[in-house]
């Protein structure tokens, strides 16, 4: 390279040489550029390919030579097929924690993201002051640990807790929430609405600063409302947000743990057993069979996640989204 | 060059640091032997604060006593035991000595997990432990743990002062589910609620085997773990004495602490509670004028016959892993510590207000000097009219137990009628006989 180089002109041609010979030899430092350009993307990339094969490839790819084994600590494991992914597909607990997970996502995701869509938009008309102010105060449940939470709402819905003094006013109650299976997974959902708020406001906001006025001064001018601006504007043009919050949301919410875990450890009669909460319970026996249990349980749990992701991505059919 | 090498050398040395720390590994807890004085570390599950300072106490003295063995005592919360441990099995780093609870010793046996003391200790240190329990500890003529106490699953508590208000005896206690629950309805008036008992799956699973003896003589599985045996009729009653309970609103419909913590008759919340022996301890600690206004009495029984078993008799060991490097080692610090000087365990059920039972013949003797030993009504009364009747606790899987728990549950709070929560037992404890092979793996004494 350094031999051929000084010979080169500015235009990349060659002193000396037949134009043949010249064009082939204008090719190579062109490749080596692009080759050059290639390796300082592979090392960027290299750090997090390097990090990814370690935590999550490596470990995925041998969590799954696992589940063919019945694990045992002592004894050396006894490789068993696909016995254990049988045992999960035939056990109802399973099937019904994957329901409870949707049930839940389905109650926190929508009603979390309709909040947050009233929220940004009443914050956007602000001024800029009331604007900062409004904004640190929904961002402040997204620093709160979901530990506290947890305990500051299993306080809110005791006996004597500030939500059936509310309804003790209306002559009602009082509700035993967390203990009442049909109450209690929408008594876990309300923190779990309340702690997403923050970043979920915050990110519509940015989409709804990024449409033009224009748009909505236009829309006034031919006499549209609120609800009119909001459906033909701010909804198709903020789809791609949308489409980003529902999927992490849905996917977050359908993993939850810390909640159930905390304020009801999945129960009244497992009504609160989110997947997580399942695997997480099933590794608390100490047995081989609970050990290779939850691992498997926990690998389906990964394959069903990602067809629903893929479902809810087919069904809003993202590809076809307009971008404001 | 020397620089660029150096700075290669100093980048290598970052990788390597950055992946062990972003790893987690580390040396471990320890060598085995350092020096002439060999490590063995000892986990404890996290129990009552005295016990805590009763462990700590001894483990020091063991280690200052001589300089051979050096014990590395960890104190491990109980709701992360089994996570702790299993991780710590899988990495190869499972501690030497651990508190083991009589119901697991069993799978822990089959799991290859534990090793048989008799080869460590002397053999008059087992002929010491008293017959009824050594029995719990022993399978196939060995000892896999050595036990530290025993305390029944299952006592009735109230509270005098509600109870004569409420125009009853205190002095006659209920002695029939019955009576139970018509004590129960004259006790609950406003905030304080007649009654507490467990009210949640996990909680009801294991407090209740010695009810589930008392209505049927029998838990829900075949004596040789081959089928499931919940849908026995006698199993109804026991369902509805939850059932109307709960529905009838007898006890908290919220409880805030699960069933092992008295804390909610400790504050006057409740008039009656069932309740493990070791609330005793927790009352004369932290609720010492309840303690004076209570009385204890066996938990009433299905019919009322007082020689039917109300309680199983839970309790603590410590076990040798079978992995120990250092096998003899750990088991000279649970020979010094629960099978020597029968003074540290006298000191231990002094520490817990003799709310525990011991279990071997020498602590009794050592304890037969101490009037508050022997003095404590509540003892006599739980030692005569509960332990004496008491059930050893069963050493199947929890998920047996967890289905019978959830059946119970279910009736509770009305998701399925009691024949249908029974049916569904029945169908799930078969289940788990099936995918985790029990049949014929009971244990025989």
């Amino acid at each position: 390279m350094s031999a051929v180089a000084p010979t080169e002109t500015i235009t990349g041609q060659v002193a000396g040489v037949t134009p043949g010979l010249k064009r082939r030899r204008a090719g190579v430092p062109r490749a080596a550029k692009h080759l050059r350009s290639n390796r300082t993307a592979y090392l960027m990339i290299a750090p997090m390919v390097i990090l990814l094969s370690i935590f999550v490839v490596w470990p995925l790819i041998y969590a799954i030579y696992l589940s063919f084994f019945k694990i045992s600590f002592y004894k050396g494991s006894e490789f068993v097929g696909l016995q254990y992914y049988m045992f999960v597909l035939q056990d109802p607990k399973f099937w019904n924690s994957l329901l409870i997970g949707i049930e839940f996502a389905a109650m926190v995701v929508p009603i979390g993201m309709v909040i947050s869509l009233l929220l940004a938009s009443f914050i956007k008309v602000l001024s800029k002051r009331l604007a900062s102010f409004m904004k640190v105060t929904v961002y402040v449940p997204a620093v709160i640990s979901t530990v506290v939470a947890s305990v500051l709402f299993v306080f809110m819905y005791q006996d004597q807790g500030v939500v059936n003094w509310f309804l003790s006013l209306l002559n009602a109650g009082p509700v035993a929430w967390l203990n009442n299976p049909g109450t209690a997974l929408p008594a876990i959902a309300v923190p779990a609405i309340w702690l997403g708020l923050g970043i979920t406001t915050l990110i519509m906001l940015a989409g709804l600063l990024d449409i033009p006025n224009s748009y909505y001064e236009s829309a006034e001018l031919d006499g549209a409302g609120f609800f009119k601006r909001t459906f033909y504007i701010t909804i198709p043009l903020l789809k791609n947000i949308l489409l980003y919050l529902f999927v992490t949301g849905f996917t977050a919410a359908i993993q939850m743990l810390d909640l159930p875990l905390i304020m009801t450890n999945g129960g009244p009669v497992n009504a609160t057993t989110t997947p997580n909460l399942f695997i997480f319970n099933s590794f608390r026996a100490a047995t081989p069979y609970a050990t290779s249990f939850s691992l498997t349980t926990a690998l389906l749990l990964f394959v069903a996640l990602g067809l629903i992701s893929v479902l809810v991505f087919r069904l809003i059919n993202s590809d076809k989204a307009v971008d404001g | 060059m020397h620089k660029r090498r150096n700075k290669a050398v100093a980048f290598a040395a970052a990788v390597v640091s950055t992946a062990l720390v972003l790893t987690g590994c580390s040396a471990g807890g320890g060598t085995p032997t350092d020096g002439g004085t060999t490590n063995v570390t000892f986990w404890q599950q996290k129990f009552e604060d005295y016990q805590g300072v009763w462990f700590k106490k001894y483990v020091d003295e063991f280690n200052k006593s001589q300089d051979k063995v050096h014990v590395d005592y960890q104190v491990i919360p109980a709701d992360t035991w089994t996570q702790k441990l299993q991780a710590a099995q899988a990495a190869g780093k499972q501690p030497d000595i651990a508190t083991t609870s009589y119901g697991n010793i069993a799978a822990g046996v089959v799991n290859g997990q534990f090793s048989a003391l008799d080869d460590y200790m002397p053999a008059e240190s087992f002929s010491d432990i008293k017959d009824n329990v050594s029995s719990f500890v022993t399978i196939d003529g060995k000892h896999y743990a050595y036990p530290m106490l025993v305390e029944p699953s299952t006592v009735l508590y109230y509270n005098t002062d509600l109870v004569s208000a409420a125009g009853l005896d205190p002095n006659s206690p209920p002695t029939t589910w019955d009576e139970l629950i018509d004590w129960s309805t004259k006790l609950t008036s406003g905030d304080v609620k007649g009654m507490t008992i467990a009210s949640v799956a996990p909680d009801i699973a294991w407090s209740s085997w010695g009810l589930q003896y008392n209505a049927c003589g029998h838990l829900p599985i075949s004596d040789d773990w081959s089928k499931a045996d919940a849908t026995d009729p006698c199993y109804d009653k026991l369902l509805d004495l939850y059932k109307s309970l709960y529905q009838g609103g007898l006890i908290p419909q919220q409880p805030k602490v699960g069933y092992a913590d008295g804390s909610p008759y400790g504050a006057g919340e409740v008039a009656m509670m069932a309740g493990g022996s070791w609330v005793i301890g927790q009352l004369k600690a932290d609720y010492p004028d309840m303690y004076a206004k209570t009385q204890v009495a066996a938990f009433p029984s299905i019919d009322g016959d007082p020689t039917k078993p109300t309680a199983t008799l839970g309790g603590w060991t410590l076990t040798l892993d079978s992995k120990s490097k250092n096998p003899q080692a750990a088991a000279d610090f649970i020979q010094y510590l629960l099978a020597g000087d029968p003074a540290i365990m006298a000191d231990f059920f002094k520490a817990a207000g003799y709310s525990k039972y011991t279990v071997r013949t020498s602590v009794d003797e050592a304890l037969a000097d101490d009037p508050d030993a022997s003095a404590d009504p509540f003892m006599q009364t739980i030692s005569e009219k509960v332990v004496a009747y008491g059930k050893q606790e069963p050493g199947y899987p929890f998920d047996v137990a967890l289905a019978f728990g959830t059946a119970v549950e279910s009736a509770m709070k009305g998701t399925d009628t009691v024949e249908g929560s029974l049916t569904t037992a029945d169908a799930a404890i078969n289940d788990v006989i099936t995918k985790q092979g029990l049949a014929g793996t009971a244990p025989q004494n």
